[in-house]
């Protein structure tokens, strides 16, 4: 006989089945027979905000990118990644070896209806709308939140802003109409953008969700209830404020005036096994209504997906056991089985312990204050974190730049020639000892005063807290760790007070620059080079870095950049988390990826399915 | 009657307005503006976000626009983290998800915990009321926090992953997008709240049951219990009849008086359930240190408190005419 | 005071109640868990001891997640802590261990717990992992011919499955019929591969050979609850949470005690507008759910230098913790004391202390308060488990303890291995807290019956 499925025992069958005849109730079913619906989970509370300018996380970017449109998009199915355009006409045009940059509109692009506009029918688009969304990012209305994206990027854009909160500091309003030297609109279709200097990254920003579209109308006439009541022009639609249920859920609904689009026809080849491919061609979007739900904790969202009741989502770290084997690594049978996918998403990830290089026992640019620093990093073990915390899934690797990008370590064990990491404990007491510490005969160093550690209180840190400090005992490296909320955390960095501290970084765009701009000196705390790393030769070759254009030369460059921060350690690391996502077999045309959100309009779901729960 | 519930909310109005103070008070010990946007903020933004929640004004003007706002509950100010959500919103929204697990718990807690008391009182001293009161002990013992966990696995888990989703009634979570917009009906709150209630009515039942068995054994010694015995009434009919009546005022005070243990026992629920009620919204607005929120809930909530402690007093007025004249 | 407690009648029908005695036995046994644990951090704090608990926490003892007694681990899961141990000693034969002046450091770093390497040359030492090494690839192979076969026996589920709905009787029998010998296979397999690890246990317990004598004894503690995902004791962890619970306790239920004895007392005893004032207070903090207040104090301290600083002042950090609950928690004392105060002011003795002239500060401390003491005693224990219980919740929602070992971070950390059926972590931290709770419950009933028994 069969013993593979858990079947129930029948005493506990009976009873439950009784007790289900006797509520007389079966879920509750509120869809419409023939609606598609697509129910994804998001392990967070939600998003904060639905207003493109005062968002900044993945989930703001993955809700957003359901209802607004950038001016270019990924190419859904083409590894590596690939722009195309998506309100444009065809891809901008670039001059002056990426200063100036042209774009041309489609004509075909409506907002949502909605009663902001007169008649209640959305208007076409027009390239007003894109200048104005973006001069949005310089509104102190919105407390810059994304100005970081735009600094120093686009001509006269500075200016504009400062000139701008100038006038709102005097209590008069923000001029929306003021030009910007940089920004010229052509005619309704057409405008173009200059920019402060050759940069080739622009064009990725151009895909974040940021640099949405919204029409002034709607932010004028919802005023702060923008951002609850989005109107934008992408194939998915809010109908009213109560869509958002904060911290539960949110629901958008297919957009029916969507425009003539396809779904794409480029991909890989082992795209067509995958059955991604059978759809080309076909107009999108394909569900009705998308359902996501919010799950702060995860038991929750993954008993859901058991119960077949979530259509796909990403494995919480607890639940990596019971799926995935670890002497394989594929999915085990029991799910293979069930014709449950599995995706592995290497994310553009750079998980680091970072020091302050201002602060006086770890940072410095001595050469004791640089062995004081690699003996932290030999003597973390990514591995054994890897192992304990990830399920082996996930992928130590040196320097900032995580795999997929140029300039990633990519031999067999991702490590480079003057490679610091850990855990070699002999090499760190040696390393102890250059540092001006004596060592024990217990192999401990002596009198290590203990440096503190910052991290976001979470169930992850205390575990990774735990790890670190048993590898550090081995030398006897001594820490004090510091639990503290994330905005604390954030705060405590950015006045330079922390001595050593936890961060992760995701990639905002797959290239290496956006990694390396992390130690660029000009952007110390508050910028983004928490770390306050000044070294005048990396900063001369980040800036030459930015206007280099693709190919080996730059790979090369940016190699050496890797290296210079490995040898001068201003982190430990680092570490690449691989997300792995579980789909079920009645969803179509799911390639999984975090980089980009805008494939909710390509999904389909089966929802005659046998095995979907409602 | 009229008069006692004046002289009670002229009571109660002192105790209110002192918690506010003290509220506002702690809450602005460090400044929240700071804290929401760290030590570098621009002038600007500080000042922006202060003038939004009015902390630009004295003190004083702060303090009665928030008693304002408790009084004509219209909470205008912004949620921090939730954009464009005002707090009243949210009060709004999360107060009757909270009321739906906290109320019926609350109600069946009363009934079936008196109902299990008598059967321990009838009963008193021998097999059934020991193995009672040893059960409601252990009961009692266990963390709400294992009543939980293990109420989620075995209660919707276990059942669903063995049944399949269509055959057993509750959800795994308390509240799933599909409610969004829809309105609720009964049968939503079977699949959604049910389960939360019954874990909430075993963890109080405990408790419960053993206050009640208590008020019913002082009770059983009262004179009236003798006479009406001695006068040949039935023994279930005294103690069911005479004896759970004279025991309402405890009764009525034990109810209301877990009604905070309640709305605070909640929280876990609310959290572990995916219920977006007030204990969620508070701990949520917490974490991201969500000024507006946490005043304005921790006001209402102090409110709402207060409100239970006038209740009772009434309610035993009602039931006992002597209360209203001392 | 005691004195004259201990030769009561109450007293002796407390002692009487065996249960109750228990009881108190094991909360006896958690007090002396919990001065242990506080003796030993004050002689480490002097310097006079270096026993440094937290480094006998964080030790590795067992192969992560690691089941606990009675239940033993399946095939794969000794499979993976077969692979997590040999990748561990690799690591260290891969060093040049013999050209080392001192390698005892780096032989140690792999040690679990008391589990050490065999007192034995590096040679021999070296060879035997070569062995182990050997043996574990053979393991590897055994493993993928288990695989094979088990993929196939669920190929035939599949296929049986289908044949079922499409009801081809026929074809239904023929897949049957290869039920029975795939079974042969599997069992066969299964029986190989458990033989293969059982030899790489084997060539381990040589290497690492399980301690005896007293160490063994720890070792057998410490790996009683098996171990968490970093392979750390839990049922050291669950233990030492002990301290924390019992500090949190004692602190909330001494200051509510007394704050509620005193306030209680006096309001009882002077009547009047004093009476009216703690009264009012009295209605004001129960108005305020603990759990508010503690928000409201979490957002006040919320990274302050003194009271949310883990690193530098982690005592300081439960400051908010015991404030929110010592400022809700004495109210319902207060209300009970004034009560029996009222009664107690009546009484010939009180009249008399009065009449003769004693101050009347004097007699509420020496004359009423002492005789409210078995009222002091109950509520102390119902407080201290309102406080334990509080902590655990605190903990597990992050507004309590951090960076060291409580039942509610355990419980937090651990709630998730519940979908994997791993439910030693949760179960050890529910039940030592099950335990205590219970006891402190059954000897405020059995204190209630013998001192109060009136009382509702």
């Amino acid at each position: 006989m069969s013993t593979r499925t858990p079947t129930p025992t029948p005493r506990l069958a009976w009873i439950t089945t009784a007790l289900a005849l006797l509520t007389g109730l079966a879920a509750p079913a509120l869809a419409s027979p023939d609606e598609k619906v697509i129910r994804i989970p998001m392990s967070t509370a939600g998003p904060g905000d639905l207003d493109p300018v005062q968002g900044s996380t993945t989930y703001e970017s993955r809700v957003c990118s359901t209802f607004y449109e950038t001016l270019l998009e990924y190419e859904y199915l083409v590894r590596p990644f690939k722009l195309r355009p998506l309100v444009l006409e065809e891809m901008p045009t670039v001059e002056q070896d990426g200063k100036l940059w042209k774009f041309k509109l489609r004509d075909d692009v409506y907002f949502h209806d909605a009663d902001c506009f007169p008649g209640g029918k959305g208007r076409k688009m027009v390239a007003a709308d894109v200048i104005y969304s973006w001069k949005r990012m310089a509104d102190p209305e919105y407390t810059y939140e994304n100005w970081w994206l735009v600094d120093k990027l686009i001509l006269g854009f500075n200016e504009y802003k400062d000139a701008q909160g100038a006038l709102v500091d005097e209590g008069k309003a923000f001029d929306y109409d003021a030009p910007v030297e940089g920004m010229r609109i052509i005619n309704d279709r057409e405008f173009e953008i200059e920019l402060t200097e050759a940069n080739q990254q622009f064009a990725w920003k151009l895909a974040m969700f940021q640099f949405s579209i919204v029409p002034r109308e709607a932010v004028e006439k919802y005023g702060a209830k923008f951002t609850r009541r989005p109107v934008g022009t992408g194939p998915f639609l809010v109908k009213s404020e109560k869509d958002w249920v904060v911290g539960s859920g949110l629901v958008v609904y297919r957009n029916p005036n969507y425009r003539e689009a396809f779904y794409p026809t480029e991909h890989m080849p082992e795209d067509v096994e995958a059955g991604l491919t059978e759809a080309a061609g076909q107009q999108i979007p394909f569900v009705d209504r998308i359902e996501f739900g919010f799950y702060p904790e995860a038991q929750p969202m993954w008993l859901e997906f058991k119960g077949n009741t979530l259509d796909y989502t990403t494995i919480p770290q607890f639940a990596l056991e019971e799926t995935i084997s670890r002497r394989t690594k594929k999915l085990k049978r029991e799910w293979r089985s069930r014709n449950i996918h599995m995706d592995k998403v290497p994310l553009l990830d750079f998980i680091f312990r970072s020091f302050n290089m201002d602060d006086e026992r770890v940072g410095g640019y001595t050469e004791d204050r640089k062995a004081l620093r690699r003996a932290f990093n030999l003597a973390m073990d990514w591995d054994e974190m890897n192992e304990a915390l990830y399920h082996g899934m996930a992928l130590a690797y040196d320097g900032p730049i995580p795999p997929g990008l140029d300039g990633h370590p990519n031999n067999e064990d991702h490590r480079v020639a003057n490679s610091t990491r850990g855990a070699d404990y002999d090499k760190a007491r040696e390393e102890l000892r250059k540092a001006g510490y004596e060592i024990g005969p217990d192999g401990k160093a002596i009198d290590f005063e203990p440096i503190r550690f910052y991290t976001a209180r979470s169930q992850e840190s205390n575990r990774v807290v735990e790890l670190l400090q048993r590898n550090f005992d081995v030398v006897g490296i001594k820490i004090n760790p510091v639990y503290v909320d994330f905005p604390t955390l954030m705060d405590v960095t950015n006045r330079k007070k922390a001595p050593m501290f936890s961060f992760a970084w995701g990639s905002d765009y797959p290239d290496a620059e956006n990694n390396l701009q992390l130690y660029y000196g000009p952007y110390e705390s508050p910028g983004s080079n928490h770390s306050n790393y000044k070294n005048s030769e990396y900063d001369l070759m980040y800036e030459q870095l930015r206007t280099m254009a693709i190919g080996p030369e730059r790979t090369v460059h940016i190699e050496k950049m890797r290296d210079i921060l490995i040898e001068d350690a201003p982190f430990c690391g680092s570490l690449a988390r691989t997300r792995v996502y579980l789909t079920h077999p009645w969803v179509k045309n799911f390639k999984p990826t975090e980089t980009f959100f805008t494939y909710f309009k390509y999904l389909d779901v089966d929802m005659d399915h046998e095995d979907r729960g409602e | 009657m009229w008069g006692f519930i004046a002289r009670k909310l002229i009571y109660n109005v002192p105790v209110y307005l002192g918690i506010i103070l003290i509220v506002m008070l702690a809450l602005r010990v460090q400044d929240p503006t700071l804290m929401k946007l760290g030590k570098n903020a621009t002038p600007a933004q500080i000042e922006s976000v202060s003038k939004s929640m009015g902390l630009d004004q004295p003190f004083v003007i702060q303090y009665f626009e928030l008693l304002k706002n408790v009084v004509t509950f219209d909470f205008q100010e912004e949620s921090w983290s939730h954009g464009g959500k005002s707090v009243g919103e949210m009060l709004k929204s999360s107060i009757p998800m909270s009321l739906a697990i906290t109320v019926p718990t609350l109600g069946l807690s009363a009934i079936i915990g008196v109902c299990i008391a008598l059967v321990a009182a009838y009963y008193r001293g021998r097999a059934v009321d020991r193995v009672l009161m040893i059960v409601a002990v252990l009961g009692m013992s266990i963390s709400y926090l294992v009543y939980i966990i293990f109420g989620q696995f075995f209660g919707a888990f276990l059942p669903r992953q063995a049944l399949g989703g269509e055959n057993w009634p509750f959800e795994i979570t308390g509240y799933g997008p599909l409610f969004l917009g829809e309105g609720a009906t009964p049968m939503n709150w079977v699949s959604f709240y049910m389960l939360p209630v019954i874990i909430g009515l075993i963890v109080s039942l405990g408790y419960d049951t053993r206050f009640y068995r208590a008020v019913m054994v002082e009770e059983s010694s009262r004179d009236y219990i003798t006479t009406a015995l001695a006068k040949g009434a039935s023994k279930p009919k005294v103690i069911f009849v005479h004896m759970l009546k004279n025991a309402m005022i405890p009764i009525i005070t034990r109810v209301m008086s877990t009604l905070p243990f309640l709305i605070t026992g909640a929280v876990l629920m609310e959290i572990y359930f995916k219920i977006p009620g007030m204990g969620f919204q508070l701990i949520n607005a917490l974490t991201n240190l969500d000024f507006p929120v946490i005043q304005g809930f921790v006001a209402v909530l102090a409110a709402m408190f207060i409100l239970t402690v006038i209740a009772t007093d009434v309610l035993y007025a009602l039931v006992d005419p002597r209360v209203r004249l001392s | 005071m005691i004195r004259r407690m201990a030769r009561s009648r109450a007293w002796r029908k407390f002692t009487r109640n065996r249960t109750a005695l228990v009881a108190t036995g094991v909360i006896g046994l958690y007090a002396a868990i919990f001065l242990t644990i506080v003796g030993t951090q004050i002689t480490d704090w002097a310097g006079v001891t270096n026993i440094g608990s937290r480094q006998g926490l964080q030790m590795r003892v067992l192969p992560p997640k690691w089941p606990g007694f009675l239940e033993s681990a399946g095939i794969e899961q000794r499979y993976d802590a077969h692979d997590w141990q040999v990748s561990n000693l690799n690591r260290l034969f891969r060093k040049d261990l013999e050209s080392m002046a001192d390698p005892s450091g780096e032989l140690a770093a792999v040690s679990l717990g008391e589990r050490k390497l065999a007192d034995k040359p590096i040679a021999e030492l070296r060879a035997l992992n070569e062995q182990l090494n050997e043996q574990f690839d053979a393991v590897g192979e055994v493993y993928d011919i288990y695989d094979e076969v088990n993929e196939e026996h669920h190929d035939l589920d599949d296929a049986i499955a289908k044949a079922k709905e499409g009801g081809d009787e026929e074809e239904l029998a023929a897949l049957r019929a290869q039920i029975e010998p795939l079974e042969q296979r599997r069992r066969d397999a299964e029986s190989q591969l458990s033989t293969a690890l059982d030899a790489v246990d084997e060539v381990y317990e040589e290497l690492m050979p399980q301690p005896t004598g007293f160490g063994g004894v720890v070792y057998r503690f410490r790996t009683m609850f098996g171990s968490d995902v970093l392979g750390q004791s839990i049922s050291g962890r669950a233990f030492y949470s002990i301290k924390i619970a019992f500090q949190v306790g004692l602190v909330v239920a001494t200051i509510s005690v007394l704050i509620g004895t005193l306030l209680g007392a006096v309001a009882g005893f002077y009547g009047g507008w004093i009476d009216s004032a703690v009264m009012w207070l009295i209605s004001t903090l129960s108005s305020i759910p603990y759990l508010v207040l503690l928000a409201v104090l979490a957002f006040m301290f919320s990274g302050h230098q003194y009271f949310d600083n883990s690193a530098e002042y982690p005592e300081l950090q439960l400051v908010k913790l015991y404030t929110a609950m010592g400022l809700t928690f004495w109210v319902g004392t207060a209300r009970v004391i004034r009560g029996e105060v009222m009664k107690i002011k009546e009484l010939e003795y009180v009249q008399a202390a009065t009449a003769i002239g004693f101050g009347r500060f004097y007699i509420v401390l020496k004359h009423v308060i002492p005789n409210t003491f078995h009222i002091m005693f109950i509520n102390f224990s119902l407080l201290f488990i309102g406080a334990i219980k509080s902590e655990v919740i605190l903990s597990f929602l992050g507004l309590g303890v951090s960076g060291q070992p409580s039942w509610g971070t355990m419980i937090s950390n651990s709630k998730d291995d519940l979908s994997n059926y791993f439910f030693w972590e949760v179960g050890a931290a529910s039940f030592l807290m099950f335990v205590l709770v219970l006891a402190f419950n059954i000897v405020s009933d059995a204190l209630q019956d013998a001192f109060d028994p009136k009382h509702v």
